[in-house]
């Protein structure tokens, strides 16, 4: 079985992000770029796929800059098979991803295609539901239980109130929420072997997708800074408080 | 005479800040070592610095003995009231100046917890570089008197190079304001330096004018395997002379154990060794990854590590430094007898295989776990209390242990303490490290700023 896993380079989730001055997006220069955390659990999830005998290659594909190509070099020190870039400098939104993993997806013809359920930097959640869609296959979003057998993948949703278990006919998209398994760190001896693995390059427009964008951004602004707490010195002062100035009871 | 005192003192601070609860006493009159019995008069919690003035020439007059006390995160027992001493606590001088950018200096009262100001450093782009496991809890104060080091010491120092400034309170109530935040400053005797480690012996570290620095640029850290203990010094060659580190850690396998067992943390690999080292170093470029890289792969192929990881985000790196800085709370229910040692780098060996021997002679149940900040020559050994000793006894027996280890490092030129300071676990031991005649000295010093003994009496030295 081939599994597809698309990775994408963000800034780093321990970085403060700041807004940049002209408002028009925040600032990326000098600072610190990883993985986005759901692709580093996605990963895991299609190498330990492939450790327990279910998957035979794992190709992992990303989207984004020259620079991209560190973040699946990473992929492959994982246990990665062989790395996809898609190089372009343009913002590419989630419609624009999923046409270019749909072409991807009719090129290589994996069994399964496993993304993060969204990355931390635009937090829309919605590349695999519409690659499914795109793809007419059948979607497990939100995993924390992934178990293929006879030809089928079983995901395990979390969802509101609790978890819910579907059973998808293979091909299928599968998106990868936080619990679904805990990343390993990359070996240094596998990164040593990964350079020496395959990492080919193309570009949308090899792969004949338009990637304008189709929401335009009005303006970024950082919200707004939390006002301090204040100290009281009795409970009827808070009661006071509570009735008068927050006026929640 | 109590009520006496208390009401003195309430005059001076407000009743709410003078503690005499049961709990309170507990608390304040013990730091993390855990080893004495707290008995503390009542806790003063000044506010202000002329407060802490008039305190302390009120315990002057009345010749009662003060324990200055910050997070008490200590292990040396230097912040325990154990004889009815009064705990002069500095929480609540937990200012924090503006930093001055063009200095890059902060003014911080002697409470303000560590981690606020390396936060702070942090907010106006710069960088305030000791770091160790407690900064959540530890107050700038208390790491000054104890002259704090940690784990960035092989890059960037104590706590002793980031002090530019020192306002100190002396026995007599005066308010000494010591080097003023200069870098230069060639007029005679620097005694602000003799307040740095002085484990509030001479006076009350009130406030503190801080040196801060450019942030480094993405700390990457990577976690290797070794078999042999003797493996550690090439690895270190290797990669000391290639790049600039940060910090150069180290721990055992026994020592690994016990953090993953308390914690849920990933281990950093599967393959089997006996050390670990952590190393930390300021990724610059893609050029820097590749130097780490190669010089991994020479160690790897002459047979020095067995595996290693490198951090891939900031997570991670969190990740792995959590397996190094999480130990000492992973054993604290174990009740650990801890020496903290230095010796030079290339002696630890020899120092770490003579004192296991010893150990393994003449306690063969005692478990010893071991990690240190082995790049400055620092190592932690910390014996466990086997579940069937009492603690008294426990502790009687890793006394009769000390002399063994003492006399191996005072062969081998180290220190008994290399940053958890004196008090009273190692007093009686300073000569081990300090001539006779240097012991005599400090005690000079201290009948100077303190004639009547009241600060901090019992603590480093014995008068």
């Amino acid at each position: 079985m081939k599994i597809l896993v698309a990775v994408k380079r963000v800034i780093d989730y321990n970085v403060k992000v700041r807004v940049k001055a002209d408002n028009t997006g925040v600032e990326t220069a000098n600072v610190k770029m990883s993985m986005n955390p759901f692709c580093e659990i996605a990963v895991e999830e299609a190498v330990r796929l492939k450790e327990q005998g279910v998957a035979s290659e794992i190709i992992v594909a990303s989207i984004g800059p020259q620079q991209s190509q560190e973040t699946l070099r990473t992929a492959l020190a994982l246990g990665a098979d062989r790395a996809i870039l898609v190089k372009t400098d343009e913002e590419v939104q989630p419609l624009a991803v999923s046409k270019i993993l749909k072409e991807l997806v009719n090129k290589e013809s994996p069994d399964m295609v496993i993304l993060g359920k969204q990355t931390i930097d635009g937090d829309n959640n919605q590349t695999g539901q519409m690659l499914s869609a795109l793809l007419d296959w059948p979607q497990g979003t939100f995993a924390s239980k992934v178990v293929v057998e006879d030809g089928k993948v079983n995901v395990t949703r979390e969802i509101d109130g609790g978890l819910e278990t579907v059973a998808l006919q293979l091909p299928a998209v599968v998106t990868t929420d936080l619990r679904l398994n805990e990343p390993r760190f990359a070996s240094l001896p596998n990164i040593m072997k990964a350079k020496k693995k395959t990492l080919d390059e193309t570009t949308p427009d090899e792969l004949g997708v338009d990637i304008s964008p189709r929401v335009k951004t009005l303006k970024v602004e950082s919200p707004p800074a939390r006002e301090a707490g204040i100290k009281v010195e009795s409970v009827d002062e808070l009661v006071e408080k509570l009735k008068n100035e927050a006026k929640v009871i | 005479m109590t009520t006496e005192i208390i009401q003195a003192l309430e005059k001076i601070v407000g009743t709410a800040h003078v503690l005499t609860s049961k709990d309170d006493t507990h608390e304040y009159g013990q730091d993390w070592s855990k080893l004495f019995t707290p008995d503390a008069l009542a806790i003063v919690r000044p506010g202000t610095i002329d407060e802490v003035q008039l305190i302390v020439k009120y315990a002057n007059e009345h010749k009662i003995a003060l324990v200055p006390s910050g997070g008490r995160t200590g292990l040396s027992g230097g912040a325990c009231a154990t004889n009815g001493e009064l705990v002069l606590s500095l929480d609540r001088l937990n200012k924090i100046s503006k930093v001055n950018k063009v200095d890059q200096t902060v003014v911080c009262e002697a409470g303000v917890i560590t981690e606020q100001l390396q936060n702070t450093a942090e907010d106006n782009g710069l960088y305030y570089p000791v770091d160790f496991a407690s900064t959540g809890s530890s107050q700038i104060g208390g790491n000054i008197a104890t002259n704090a080091g940690g784990i960035k010491v092989i890059r960037w120092g104590m706590t002793r190079d980031w002090i530019l400034g020192l306002k100190v309170v002396t026995a007599n109530g005066d308010l000494l304001n010591l080097n003023q935040g200069l870098i230069k400053n060639a007029t005679g005797y620097d005694l602000r330096h003799l307040f740095i480690g002085s484990e509030g012996t001479l006076g009350i570290i009130v406030e503190a004018t801080i040196k801060l620095t450019r942030p480094p640029k993405d700390l990457t850290v990577m976690v290797l395997g070794l078999s042999e203990l003797s493996d550690v010094y090439p690895v270190m060659e290797t990669f000391q002379q290639q790049l600039n580190l940060t910090a150069f850690e180290f721990f055992s396998d026994k020592a690994l154990n016990k953090v993953l067992s308390h914690h849920d943390l990933p281990k950093p690999f599967d393959s089997p060794a006996e050390y670990y080292v952590l190393i930390e170093f300021e990724n610059e470029s893609e050029q820097t990854s590749e130097t780490a890289f190669s010089a991994f792969e020479q160690v790897l192929e002459n047979g020095h590590v067995v595996d290693g990881v490198i951090s891939q985000s900031e997570t991670q790196a969190q990740q792995l430094w959590a397996l190094r800085e999480r130990i000492s709370e992973s054993i604290s229910h174990e009740i650990p007898y801890k020496n903290d040692i230095s010796v030079t780098p290339s002696n630890v060996a020899s120092f770490l295989e003579s004192i296991n021997t010893i150990v393994k002679e003449k306690y063969p149940e005692f478990e010893i776990i071991w990690f240190g900040h082995i790049g400055d020559g620092n190592l932690h050994l910390n014996i466990l209390k086997p579940a069937c000793l009492e603690l008294d006894e426990f502790v009687a027996k890793c006394k009769s242990v000390n002399p063994n280890i003492f006399e191996t490092i005072q062969q081998l030129g180290g220190s008994i303490s290399a940053e958890h300071g004196v008090g009273l676990v190692k007093r009686d031991y300073l000569e081990y490290s300090r001539s006779h005649e240097e012991v005599l000295l400090m005690k000079q010093i201290k009948q100077v700023f303190d004639p009547n003994n009241i600060m901090n009496p019992g603590k480093l030295i014995a008068l």
